[in-house]
């Protein structure tokens, strides 16, 4: 085409660029500039609830100490989630600009969040009904646990983390061959229970210490000389909940009070019965 | 900084005002009518494309919200096992980037070529602070320990035996959006580069440079949910 746009406007009487007449502006330039005052307003708003989530997290769980109390889960899931929901819009509105932009684009976006909702939905009904038509299906899915798995191998084959052939735990829970071998780190700290009883310079106890140092729950499967009770952990008998070092909520109340402590069976299994109450 | 229209301190050679990638040679393609159209086809592309990364994300966190569900011991030690410090540190470097990705679309708007590049500049210091963080302080430590993903699990104090599991989806959530940041970074080397050799982004032209922001952004936008989800629920 050697005409130019301007030639042929003016030759064929209409605009070739727009034949329709629709886009009269089209030369000129509507994108909107970002005010830099507006965008240091929308950092500092966003850093400030940065701070306010976390500062929301360490008051939760300083509350809980503090008063010896159990919020519910809901509570931190909620404050955390309305907050980082709030960001998110802060983010799309002014950085991403769709307040400004096209209204296709937030439309977009908006769709795509309703499949995602839909994802999320559906899979939350799923696994929050299906005790509806197998009672059995319930049982891990429930708010506090059951503590299934700890003196069991984990018999999920769909959930259960898959053994490769690298690793052979005999039907052991994975985190029971990680006790025994441990780490590969040089740090003597991250070593595992073989590496304690095998080394005269180690001693057991260290590795119990820390063990139970973390989270004294009840004594341990492979605690076999009881370092649990001369560590000083068995105390707390009289104290019904099964959380004997910290308050942490998601434990059910005497969960581990019939668990006796046994080490596992060439079979696998476990050779204290467990509670029958599980 | 002010909103004034850069005045350009420095001589421009005419090597590069002549060039056809400076943003005053560039033109729309053919099949456009103008610019403005090229440009919010450009942009509504993007924005598609940005819902696919939406989607991928969202198969993670569906991942996370199941087996939180399935296993709520396991997921309360595991974000026991993080450090909050470390993920609040990473999410103001992300804000700040985002931040600053943002006044490099408003730099690219104005014809302010050198705080086109200083944004861009710190854009990508923060994406390498970012990654510097994650990798150096957070998976280094935890594999050393042992709080590997799976089968690779060898932590010794653990105490619920689906805390494989959980480390599992710390590290492909993670380390998807780490891969995201440097992906991320990339681009802005390359608009860097361009910015840099051509001047080639200006008032009517700077679609690579939005979008790459809002890929950016996107990224951000990820990081602001997997936070709170990883290091602050339990």
């Amino acid at each position: 085409m050697s005409h130019t746009a301007a030639e042929n406007k003016s030759q064929l009487g209409w605009d070739p660029d727009d034949p329709h007449g629709i886009n009269p502006h089209h030369d000129e330039h509507h994108h909107f500039i970002a005010d830099w005052r507006m965008q240091v307003s929308v950092l500092a708003i966003l850093l400030f609830f940065t701070f306010l989530t976390v500062a929301f997290f360490r008051v939760e769980a300083w509350a809980e100490v503090a008063f010896g109390i159990h919020l519910p889960g809901w509570v931190n899931i909620v404050g955390a989630m309305s907050i980082a929901t709030v960001k998110g819009v802060l983010v799309a509105a002014f950085f991403m600009q769709l307040r400004y932009d096209k209204v296709l684009n937030t439309f977009v976006l908006l769709f795509c969040l309703l499949c995602v909702g839909l994802f999320l939905g559906f899979s939350m009904i799923d696994l929050n009904s299906r005790h509806l038509v197998n009672d059995f299906s319930s049982g891990e899915i429930e708010m506090g646990g059951t503590g299934y798995g700890l003196n069991n191998a984990p018999a999920d084959p769909e959930f259960s983390v898959k053994f490769g052939p690298k690793v052979n735990t005999a039907g052991m829970p994975l985190i029971y061959q990680a006790r025994l071998d441990g780490a590969l780190s040089g740090d003597p700290h991250y070593k595992g229970l073989n590496a304690y009883r095998e080394d005269p310079t180690l001693n057991e106890a260290d590795f119990w210490k820390t063990f139970y140092g973390s989270h004294a729950t009840h004594r341990d499967l492979l605690d076999e000389h009881d370092y649990f009770t001369q560590l000083g952990y068995a105390h707390h008998d009289d104290v019904s909940t099964a959380n004997k070092s910290r308050s942490r909520h998601g434990l059910t109340e005497g969960l581990f009070e019939d668990v006796a402590p046994s080490a596992f069976d060439e079979h696998g299994g476990s050779e204290s019965h467990g509670g029958d109450g599980h | 900084m002010s909103t004034m229209t850069d005045t350009n301190p420095i001589d421009v050679p005419q090597s590069i005002l002549q060039s056809p990638k400076h943003w005053r040679n560039r033109v729309a393609g053919h099949h456009w009518r103008t610019g403005d159209e090229e440009f919010d086809a450009a942009k509504l592309g993007m924005w598609l494309f940005l819902t696919t990364e939406v989607l991928l994300f969202a198969g993670i966190f569906c991942g996370y919200a199941v087996f939180r569900m399935m296993y709520p011991e396991a997921w309360a030690n595991g974000s026991h096992y993080l450090d909050w410090r470390f993920g609040a540190a990473n999410t103001a470097v992300l804000l700040l980037s985002s931040w600053t990705a943002a006044n490099a679309v408003r730099c690219a708007q104005l014809d302010k070529q050198f705080w086109l590049r200083v944004n861009i500049v710190v854009t990508v210091v923060c994406a390498a602070l970012f990654i510097g963080i994650k990798f150096w302080f957070e998976y280094r430590v935890k594999l050393g320990q042992g709080k590997a993903p799976g089968t690779f699990f060898s932590y010794p104090f653990a105490h619920d035996p689906h805390e494989p599991l959980w480390w599992s989806l710390y590290y492909v959530g993670t380390g998807i959006h780490a891969l995201h940041v440097v992906i991320g970074a990339v681009l802005f080397l390359v608009v860097l580069y361009y910015a840099k050799r051509y001047q080639a982004y200006g008032p009517t032209q700077y679609t690579l440079v939005e979008n790459a922001a809002l890929y950016w952004h996107l990224v951000d936008l990820v990081w602001i949910f997997l936070f709170p989800l990883l290091y602050l629920i339990h």
